[in-house]
């Protein structure tokens, strides 16, 4: 029973709902009104925003010394993250099965296992430092301890679920991936969609103005 | 006559005969004539292999042969030391655990009981002094957490069979051994990642030192009324780091031998491997006990520490006397006004970005 709803119209609507709100997320930020800039550019826009959306992958030198243990935590936590989703061989054959069609190579079973390790231990770092730095702390909200604690419950579920030897625990990591698809869209964890847009939009306004940032 | 005379030989004879057949029929074995059902023939004879079976199982000796499966241990037709080593684990290791653990947190209930919180003499004074920066206290917590899930896993894994399949039944606690061993599997990379980073930032510190063996002698201070002298680490915290640090590297290789069956390892260095690590896990998740008292509710002021990174000076003065007087001669002790200003308990610039960031979340 709680099976077939799990698989079924559960499923369906966590999509619906993540789909549906990244949609209407992301057309209202690139649609809302703005003020028309109408000073005299001093530099190209495209450019700008370009260059920006590279040039912030890597941390201003000047607090770089401060944080350092976000930008290496950071840094574990994404990647892992991403090779996980991407290049999981369960992850890759389901979307091959149900969205896509064509399928890509998976990465073996032991860079699964240090993948996930690397994201574990980020993610692990990033929360604890959230929680016992007083700055961090104080600027944290609850949606941000519930992205964490959800991102890393379903990676967890999901290593669980990894041998496939019990329907349960494919079922557990199920349930907790559709929770966070309907929490997705409403929640700091949109930044995977935004943060493109976010420093495109910031670069090409310096860009105009001809500000090096 | 003749005729009459033939008759009777011929009726001697046959009564000969069968006298003869009857004797016959009475000296054979039953079976020869029955018709007997094979299936019951199969249970009241003996397996004509039984015997050599017994003979091979029960000799001391691993009986080598020669296989084309060429991996380590394939020519061993059987491992006697295998069975040993289960009713070992199964028993005696399993009882010994639940011995080891019970006895230890009734020791600490005990003597909680009999000596109560230690408290900080004349009571705390609010004014601070700096011990642990957010890297040292995200470490910290990262290794606690993580060996605090290991055991919990572990433990799983140690007394399921003892503890948890009596009260789950057996297909609940198969899956709770599956998750258990496949999360402990994961996790414990994460923890050797861990402790080697505790080991490289805290090395320096935890180098024993003149007068720590006066604290040891006093007990530490928890016996008695007199006072203890000690550096920014005392002997009892060195003490514990160590053995986090040396019996974690122990497990760490132990559970690394056991991770990775594929280099070649036999199986008697695995089976050695696990009593070792079962140990090793055993005897730190033992002492762990009394770490999380004397943090928690054991001594005053102590879990402040690792929460914001600052203790109390009169905390300090009491456990880590020479520790204190470098922060009183340098001028590094921060008011209670200016804690609760970092901490974001008084009405300071942070409190009023923390509502800020509220307000827009809203």
């Amino acid at each position: 029973m709680i099976n077939d709803f799990i698989d079924g119209p559960l499923w369906t609507f966590s999509l619906i709902v993540f789909c549906v709100g990244v949609v209407w997320k992301l057309t209202v930020i690139l649609f809302s009104k703005r003020q028309v800039d109408l000073s005299v550019p001093r530099n190209s826009s495209f450019n700008g925003a370009v260059k920006t959306i590279f040039s912030r992958f890597v941390a201003d030198k000047g607090t770089a010394p401060q944080i350092k243990l976000q930008i290496v935590a950071g840094y574990m936590f994404h990647l892992g993250l991403f090779a996980l989703l991407l290049f999981a061989a369960p992850h890759i054959n389901f979307l091959d099965e149900h969205f896509l069609g064509f399928s890509w190579s998976a990465m073996p079973h032991w860079a699964f296992i240090v993948a996930s390790e690397i994201a574990f231990l980020g993610l692990l770092m990033l929360w604890l430092h959230r929680v016992l730095n007083h700055v961090s702390r104080l600027i944290s909200t609850a949606d941000d301890h519930i992205a964490s604690i959800l991102t890393f419950v379903v990676m967890f579920t999901g290593c669980l679920a990894l041998l496939e030897s019990f329907n349960e625990l494919r079922l557990i990591h199920r349930f907790s991936v559709e929770l966070l698809l309907i929490y997705f869209p409403f929640s700091s964890l949109m930044h995977a969609f935004t943060f493109i847009p976010s420093r495109a939009f910031t670069g090409a306004w310096f860009g105009r103005r001809g500000i090096s940032s | 006559m003749k005729t009459q005379t033939l008759c009777i030989k011929y009726e001697t004879m046959m009564k000969f005969i069968t006298a003869l057949l009857i004797i016959l029929f009475i000296s054979l074995p039953q079976s020869s004539f029955a018709e007997v059902d094979p299936l019951q023939q199969g249970i009241s004879n003996k397996n004509p292999g039984s015997d050599l079976w017994r003979a091979v199982r029960q000799r001391t000796v691993q009986i080598q042969g020669v296989s084309q499966v060429k991996t380590v241990d394939s020519n061993i037709l059987i491992n006697p030391q295998a069975d040993k080593w289960t009713r070992f684990r199964i028993n005696e290791l399993t009882n010994f655990g639940l011995i080891l653990l019970g006895s230890v947190l009734a020791l600490i209930l005990v003597f909680f009981l009999l000596r109560g919180k230690v408290n900080i003499d004349g009571g705390l004074s609010g004014n601070m002094v700096f011990r642990f920066n957010d890297y040292e206290r995200v470490l910290h917590w990262v290794l606690a957490l993580v060996f605090l899930f290991l055991a919990l896993t572990g433990l799983t894994l140690l007394f399921g069979r003892t503890l948890l399949i009596p009260v789950f039944g057996h297909e609940v606690f198969s899956l709770l051994a599956s998750s258990s061993k496949e999360a402990h599997n994961l996790f414990g990379p994460i923890f050797i990642v861990s402790l080697l980073l505790m080991l490289i930032r805290f090395v320096k510190k935890n180098i024993y030192a003149k007068g720590d063996l006066t604290w040891l002698l006093k007990g530490g201070g928890m016996v008695g009324k007199s006072h203890v002298t000690g550096g920014f680490f005392n002997m009892g915290e060195k003490s514990w780091y160590w053995l986090v640090i040396l019996v974690g590297l122990g497990i760490s290789v132990t559970g690394l031998i056991l991770l990775f069956p594929n280099f070649g390892q036999g199986r008697i260095l695995m089976e050695l491997s696990h009593i070792l690590h079962v140990i090793g896990a055993l005897a730190l998740i033992a002492v762990s006990f009394g770490h999380m008292y004397l943090g928690s509710v054991g001594t005053e002021g102590t879990n402040e520490s690792m929460k914001s990174g600052y203790v109390d000076i009169k905390w300090a003065e009491a456990h880590h006397d020479r520790w204190a007087k470098h922060c009183h001669d340098n001028d590094l002790i921060v008011s209670a006004d200016e804690f609760a200003k970092l901490k974001g308990t008084s009405n300071s610039p942070l409190n009023s970005v923390s509502s800020s960031v509220a307000e827009l979340n809203k």
